[in-house]
């Protein structure tokens, strides 16, 4: 293997043109000769880099252009600019030594035959990527463990549920023991279980296996499970590329306390720590702890300190709220700090 | 390893695995066969009586043709057998490329020609299993169309039906492929139908056109699809030009396969892959 990162995406764009088709009957005949045509910039002059084995969640708005990437960086879509390699080959140009190399799941489609068993398409898959024996048994196994395949075996794919056949999927794409996965949404539809043992699943895959994962989801809870990394898209631009928890020290400057006394204290004060707020009434109250200043060890102390305390619980801040404030004003991440 | 999974067999070359799984999934739509058994009788029946009602005038409309009213009746059944036997499912790229489910086959380290190709090859023998036999067992009675004997005859019908059947699926291959560029195919599809139908041979023999247009028709990949293996095969033409006629198969089936391998690179770059 050359050195140097796996996935290089290097100012990478890919704009669709539209035709604005005009309405009613004369807008359709004079569209006929002449078309107003705008550019939609789905990915917009991006670049990153990811190691192997690194686990990256990509996320970004509806109609941020996550998808498109993923495209591109599996071959199937060929940018308007800019220049991808992945494990030093240009996806659109080998688009079938890429695919040996790469496992792909786009939620909302299936890569298994809709009329045969599920077997029959593994069987199939098998084949294609020309997997030896041993390993076909021993990732299937693996895989069975890990997402219950099993009772699903034998049914036509188009008999399984939208969770069966994620699972699948999932399953599939796999199967040949890729270098990459890249997963566009994998967990839609998917129970709360099915979910959870999804999850597992591609931690210890990529633990394990050191596989690496770049995975689209609207689902922060997943990201919050699983990536180190987040890059964050916004309108085909990248607004942040980094560690899921610089992202998350860089905007939250509070943690709560939540504590929860024997009887009603009254008025709860923390004299010595006057940047302390403290919310609520009764006998449960929260503290909200301005990390930069003041740490939550010392305002458990202080309030034990002064009170009969029967439970303590400690609130951090989740990345999908941080990354909705993104959303919200993606401006924010290029401000220098807010004042407060 | 749990009982599930043993049921694994050894692993299978690839695109003979295609055929194998596309002959498997037919079965999938056991209702479909009766269907089609009973369409293709029906046709060669209309088609029979036809040219029964075409030759059975006072003044025999032979077209100025060779061919007697036993030898038109002869030519129908097996024309008919001949197109069935060639039943190519659409390779449905227009709709997959309208869905964007295209993106599922070109996730795959696959020759996406070959493997249509493969898959519609297994389709074929299902067809032939299905369809193509009984309908052959009844014809050879209602109809009193019985083949040659000749080995020969079988010979340059198997060669020719081969090269016909490559044809036939590179033409299709090819328009379909033109989803890559235009987003509605649909008047393309309809311009392909027309033309086989019309120049295949596998209503009207060639023959039956008016001079001045045969030569033209003769330059077309249509005629090499159905009427070729039919009339080598009922003994219409002769022997001796098999040779020329089964060169000109070859030649169109190696210029459109590399059309379509050209058509496929270059569409390749153009297609955008639709959805998600
Ligand atoms: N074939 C196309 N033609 C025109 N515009 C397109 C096409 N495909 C995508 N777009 C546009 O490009 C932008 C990015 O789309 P993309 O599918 O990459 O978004 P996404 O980030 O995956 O969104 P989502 O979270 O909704 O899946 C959108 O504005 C979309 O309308
Ligand atoms: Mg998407």
């Amino acid at each position: 293997m050359s050195e140097g990162p796996l996935v290089v995406v290097d100012h990478l764009s890919r704009h669709f043109t539209l035709t604005e088709s005009r309405p009613g009957f004369w807008g359709s005949v004079t569209g006929l000769f002449s078309r107003a045509t705008s550019v939609r910039r789905a990915v917009d002059d991006i670049s990153f880099s990811l190691e192997a084995g690194e686990f990256v969640g990509y996320v970004g708005e509806n109609g941020a252009g996550k998808s498109t990437t993923i495209k591109m960086l599996t071959g199937i879509l060929v940018p308007t600019s800019g220049t991808v390699r992945v494990g030093g080959l240009v996806p659109w140009e080998s688009r079938r030594e890429n695919s040996r190399q790469i496992g792909v799941v786009f939620g909302q489609r299936s890569q298994l035959w809709w009329d045969l068993p599920v077997r029959e398409s593994f069987d199939l898959l098998r084949s294609i990527f020309r997997v030896p024996e041993g390993r076909f048994r021993e990732n299937l196994a693996e895989l069975d463990d890990a997402l219950e395949l099993s009772p699903l075996l034998a049914t036509p794919v188009r008999k399984l549920s939208l969770g069966q056949r994620m699972r699948c999927d999932l399953a599939a794409a796999f199967l040949h023991d890729p270098k990459i996965l890249f997963l566009d949404e994998p967990t839609i539809g998917l129970d709360l279980i099915a979910k959870d043992h999804v999850r597992s699943f591609l931690k210890r895959i990529n633990q394990t296996r050191r596989t690496t994962i770049v995975l689209t989801t609207h689902d922060m809870d997943d990201i919050e499970a699983l990536c180190e990394r987040i890059v964050i898209l916004d309108e085909g631009k990248i607004v942040y590329d980094g560690a899921t928890e610089s992202l998350k020290r860089r905007y939250v400057r509070e943690k709560g306390v939540v504590v929860e006394f024997h009887g009603d204290p009254g008025v709860v004060t923390l004299p010595d720590l006057p940047t302390v707020r403290v919310e609520g009434e009764g006998a449960k109250r929260r503290f909200s702890v301005p990390v930069d200043s003041v740490g939550v060890a010392t305002v458990i102390a202080a309030v034990a300190a002064r009170f009969a305390v029967k439970d303590i619980s400690i609130h951090e801040p989740k990345v999908g709220e941080v990354v909705k404030r993104i959303y919200d004003d993606p401006a924010s991440l290029t401000r220098p700090e807010p004042g407060p | 390893m749990t009982g599930a999974l043993a049921h694994f067999g050894p692993r299978r070359r690839v695109y003979p695995s295609f055929f194998a799984k596309a002959f498997q999934r037919e079965l999938a739509y056991k209702f479909e066969y009766f269907i089609g058994v009973f369409n293709g009788l029906l046709f060669m029946f209309i088609f029979t009586s036809l040219w029964e009602a075409v030759y059975a005038g006072p003044t025999a409309a032979t077209g100025g043709t060779a061919f007697t009213r036993e030898g038109i009746i002869t030519y129908a059944v097996y024309a008919m057998l001949v197109r069935i036997s060639m039943t190519q499912e659409e390779s449905g790229i227009p709709a997959k490329v309208r869905s964007g489910e295209i993106a599922m086959d070109m996730i795959k380290p696959v020759n996406y020609m070959l493997m249509t190709l493969a898959e519609t090859g297994g389709g074929t023998l299902f067809h032939w299993v299905t369809r193509v036999a009984p309908i052959f067992a009844v014809a050879l009675f209602a109809f009193d169309a019985w083949p040659p004997s000749d080995p020969l005859n079988w010979l340059m019908l198997g060669v020719s039906w081969v090269f016909g059947y490559l044809i036939f699926f590179y033409l299709n291959f090819a328009f379909a492929l033109l989803a890559f560029w235009f987003v509605e195919t649909f008047s393309f599809q309809l311009m392909k139908f027309g033309l086989f139908t019309l120049f295949a041979g596998g209503i009207v023999p060639i023959d039956f056109f008016p001079d001045w247009l045969q030569p033209v028709i003769a330059f077309l990949p249509f005629p090499s699809i159905i009427y070729v293996p039919t009339a080598l095969f009922i003994g219409h033409i002769p022997a001796a030009e098999a040779g020329s006629l089964i060169g000109v198969q070859v030649a169109w089936t190696v210029g459109l396969g590399l059309l379509c391998r050209v058509m496929w690179g270059m569409g390749q770059r153009k297609l955008i892959v639709q959805g998600g």
